[in-house]
């Protein structure tokens, strides 16, 4: 980086807050998507908008390209620097700044933690709805960035559902803000296809979120199958007769045994578990319980529990939640894919999938969001083993193709960020990657935000919309058309 | 009629023969006829527009065009493009509580067709008997029951676009969880046609409760509906509307779940009002499906329609101001609201010519309550202001309507800032 745009970056976030050595740059090359990796051209670390603001400014007059980035927990490579880039850390961005909950509202900065809202606002009864797994460490920005789901999506929604709100700074330097903490304010819904634009479009520097008050009664039932598709049968049939359940999670045998020898939360011993949970009034609930029980019995479930306690709730969850990080318990890496399917085609896709498994020689493993066909398989391999990385590459691949094939989606939560933008040619025609660049060069017309994710190639945005003309960037060979 | 319009007109009969045709502009018969463009399909839709553009037409898009007033004089263009042609299949996907719909189907068709498998898309818009899927979306209009179940906004899981440059593009897709690529759905829910006509949207449905039932209260005026419907909301139950209405001054609490459910929450609803010594009764069946037609009716009448929002703690306060600054002008006014939302409608009817100055007042009440106000519809000769100030995102809206129709085709005239 030149020497003069890195004194002034200095200058704007403070001397302390700016890092170039290469072993402080280390930490930044990657995030929780390992494999991809780059190294910025800096880092900045700002504590406040009016810094993030500054260097936005400084990057957009320099045409610096420059990501953002909460805490590193991204699966996609959302937060992958640019080399030569900035990096824009906003881990210290972490004030929650007003807490309202008469009005079920909260103003946080984006490096506060998922969990810490729930933490904060527990004691009025109210929580923060989006879970995902990493709720303990993930930040509020990465979530509005990756429209974060989670378990209790089906029921409660995603990111989406719940940001009414948000200042943001723009490519340009510009602090605008969109949506207000009072609903439908006048005029275009810019923010709801500003969540969920990957860091693409602007960087979120407040947000104001919706809480939630904590329902009556949640009761969670734990049932085990002989087999994946009674599990799914199961699923089907609760559905079917009319309940949306808060959560519908479901584990297979490899995915079980890996989360029992990390944490053990005493899983029934079978090849299929369904976890459903039930939230709302009292007597609904007490209602709908029987109902999903018998469903589980007639689709054969070998063993039913309802948790007695909240204790044996949060061992059940942490047992689910766990299964990512314990699969290093039964296997040197893995490599885990988000695709989603229609929900009456699970159990073909996984049919699918077992075939794949066979044919592969990798074990893989299966932990999915069951109530809305978001599968989470989990490749195994061992990276010291000649060829197994791109073998579990290629495998991951052909089951975001399934995914394709059963009318899916790529991605449910995890994001396309640069893991997965090849594939958006196979689920968008050229006329759809069209038509959402015009929202990217509306925002930011010179491509210096977060370039080189989500679109599976970079384009040019001219002052009228035309046909492509190759991107500088795909001219210097920094980057390759899919 | 300006000569450019005429212009304008006559160019697309010409161009358009057969898919266009000549109707009346509903604002009645001293108005000239209006022309509609009647695409099949999304890929004439396309064609249509594309020419549009390059021939510099002005149009509006509409459904059925209840709710084409709402935009302003974007509403009034000479050219319109209705989407009623493009009104089937709706393809129901029971398993998966999703449908697709094309954008000229009615919600009132859709609802029969999905109640088939005891499903629904659990929208109430305005004008619910008429409105459209696409208007629906393009309004991003609700209802009572978006205390249960949200906008359009919230359901929308994938959408099919025609735009502008002569694309039919896609976003999201026919799964609920889907997180590929920007989310164009979202964009096109509330923007009234002006980025791009819908052809065709898919939902995320809802399983027809199996009981309902509505506890309806006497209250003594709507500061104090809306002060016991906070304190409801702030308890254990889960209603699916929570409605204020004045005058006369009532409260509507209604649960839809299963038949013990209800009951019991409406028993603790009609015994906390009961507390408070105002008369209350708990309907069910016909009695309660009158006493919703009867909530959606209260603001069927000429004139301005206004939507206010503010933080739900501060709605009382709102009634409160809208109510008496359209006493103090002599102006009937009837309001409607989501009370634990915060969304206000207010309907003032009679005296057409003070509207203009009351709904300035009404619009500066609410600013003080750091709240909002969009004048939906106005009685002629109403038509300014309709959306308060536009705030420091307005280049960024002004970006992205460029983007999406450089030539300024579409509902021009519609938004903040326009």
């Amino acid at each position: 980086m030149h020497p003069q745009f890195l004194r002034r970056l200095a200058v704007a976030v403070g001397p302390e807050a700016l890092l170039q050595d290469p072993t402080d740059l280390l930490t930044y090359e990657a995030d929780a998507l390992v494999h991809l990796r780059a190294t910025p051209g800096a880092v900045v670390l700002p504590s406040t908008a009016e810094q993030v603001q500054a260097v936005v400014r400084l990057c957009h007059e320099a045409g610096v390209p420059f990501v953002a980035r909460g805490h590193g927990t991204g699966l996609s490579g959302g937060a992958l620097p640019v080399p030569d880039g900035v990096l824009i850390g906003l881990s210290r961005l972490n004030r929650i700044l007003d807490v309202d909950t008469a009005n079920l509202r909260v103003t946080v900065e984006p490096g506060v933690t998922n969990a810490e809202i729930t933490r904060r606002v527990a004691s009025d009864g109210c929580y923060y709805a989006p879970d995902p797994s990493s709720q303990i460490v993930c930040s509020i920005g990465g979530n509005i960035a990756e429209n974060s789901g989670g378990a209790h999506c089906l029921k409660y929604g995603f990111t989406v559902h719940h940001v009414l709100g948000v200042e943001a700074i723009l490519a340009n330097g510009d602090r605008v803000h969109i949506g207000r903490s009072t609903l439908d304010p006048p005029g275009l819904d810019l923010l709801g296809v500003l969540v969920g634009s990957e860091g693409t479009l602007a960087i979120v520097t407040k947000a104001t979120l919706r809480l939630l008050r904590r329902p009556e009664r949640v009761v969670t039932l734990l049932a085990g199958f002989g087999s994946i598709d009674e599990a799914g049968g199961a699923v089907s049939r609760i559905i079917g007769n009319g309940i949306v359940p808060a959560a519908v999670e479901m584990m297979d045998r490899l995915t079980l045994e890996a989360a029992e020898a990390a944490v053990h939360p005493k899983f029934p011993d079978c090849n299929a578990v369904l976890i459903v949970e039930l939230d709302g009034p009292r007597v609904e609930v007490d209602d709908l319980l029987p109902v999903v029980e018998s469903v589980c019995r007639a689709s054969g479930a070998v063993t039913v529990e309802v948790a007695r306690d909240s204790e044996q709730r949060d061992r059940i969850w942490k047992g689910r939640k766990a299964a990512f990080a314990a699969m290093g318990r039964v296997s040197p890496n893995y490599y885990v894919q988000d695709g989603v399917v229609p929900r009456t085609r699970l159990s073909e896709v996984l049919g699918r999938i077992r075939d794949l498994e066979a044919r592969s020689g990798l074990r893989i493993g299966n932990v999915f969001h069951a109530g809305d066909g978001n599968l989470h398989p989990l490749i195994c391999y061992d990276e010291s083993m000649q060829g197994q990385a791109e073998r579990a590459e290629a495998v991951a691949s052909e089951i975001l193709q399934y995914c394709l094939d059963a009318g899916g989606s790529i991605t449910g939560e995890h994001g396309v960020g640069a893991d997965k933008k090849a594939f958006m040619s196979k689920m968008f025609s050229e006329a759809d990657l069209e038509a959402m660049q015009l929202v990217r060069c509306a925002f930011d017309p010179d491509g210096l935000c977060n370039p080189g994710k989500v679109m599976p190639a970079p384009r040019l945005c001219g002052e009228v919309p035309g046909p492509y003309r190759r991107h500088p960037i795909e001219q210097a060979g920094l980057a390759e058309r899919f | 009629m300006p000569a450019a319009d005429q212009r304008s007109m006559d160019k697309v009969l010409e161009r358009w023969g057969t898919a266009a045709r000549l109707v009346d502009d509903p604002r009645g018969a001293d108005c000239p006829p209006l022309v509609e463009l009647e695409p099949g399909d999304a890929r004439e839709t396309a064609a249509m527009l594309e020419w549009a553009a390059a021939e510099r037409v002005p149009l509006m898009p509409v459904g059925s065009g209840t709710k084409v007033s709402w935009g302003g004089t974007a509403g009034f263009h000479s050219i319109r493009l209705s989407t009623r042609r493009m009104n089937t299949p709706v393809q129901h996907f029971a398993g998966d509580l999703v449908a697709t719909t094309p954008a000229g189907a009615t919600l009132a068709d859709v609802n029969a067709l999905l109640a088939r498998e005891r499903q629904w898309l659990p929208l109430d818009p305005m004008y619910a008997d008429r409105a459209t899927i696409g208007g629906t979306v393009a309004a991003n209009d609700s209802g009572p029951r978006r205390q249960r179940h949200g906008t359009s906004r919230d359901l929308i899981l994938g959408i099919e676009i025609a735009t502008a440059g002569g694309l039919v593009a896609h976003s999201g897709g026919r799964v609920v969880k889907n997180v590929a690529g920007y989310d164009l759905a979202r964009l096109m829910c509330g923007s009234f046609g002006s980025l791009a006509v819908i052809t065709s949207a898919t939902f995320k449905l809802a399983p027809v409760p199996p009981a309902s039932r509505t506890v309806v209260a006497e209250v003594g005026d709507a500061a104090h509906a809306q002060a016991l419907a906070l304190a409801i909301a702030a308890g254990p139950l889960a209603p699916s509307a929570v409605e204020v209405a004045s005058p006369p001054a009532r409260l509507l609490v209604r649960f839809e779940t299963t038949e013990r459910a209800s009951l019991a929450q409406a028993d603790a609803v009609l015994e906390a009002i009961g507390a408070e010594g105002m008369p209350a009764e708990i309907v069910s069946g016909a009695d309660e499906t009158a006493v919703w037609s009867r909530h959606a009716r209260h603001l069927a009448a000429p004139g301005t329609l206004l939507k206010v929002a503010v933080l739900p703690t501060k709605a009382g306060a709102a009634l409160e101001g809208a109510e008496r600054a359209a006493t103090t002008a002599a102006v009937e006014c009837r309001v409607t609201g989501r009370a634990a939302l915060g969304v206000i409608m207010v309907r003032l009817a009679g005296n057409a010519d003070r509207h203009r100055k009351l709904a300035a007042a009404i619009r500066q009440a609410i600013d003080a309550l750091d709240g909002t106000v969009t004048v939906l519809e106005t009685p002629a000769g109403a038509d300014e202001n309709r959306w308060g100030p536009p705030g420091d995102s307005l280049q960024l809206l002004r970006a992205v309507k460029a983007r999406f129709d450089p030539q300024g085709i579409l509902a021009p005239g519609w938004g903040p800032g326009a």
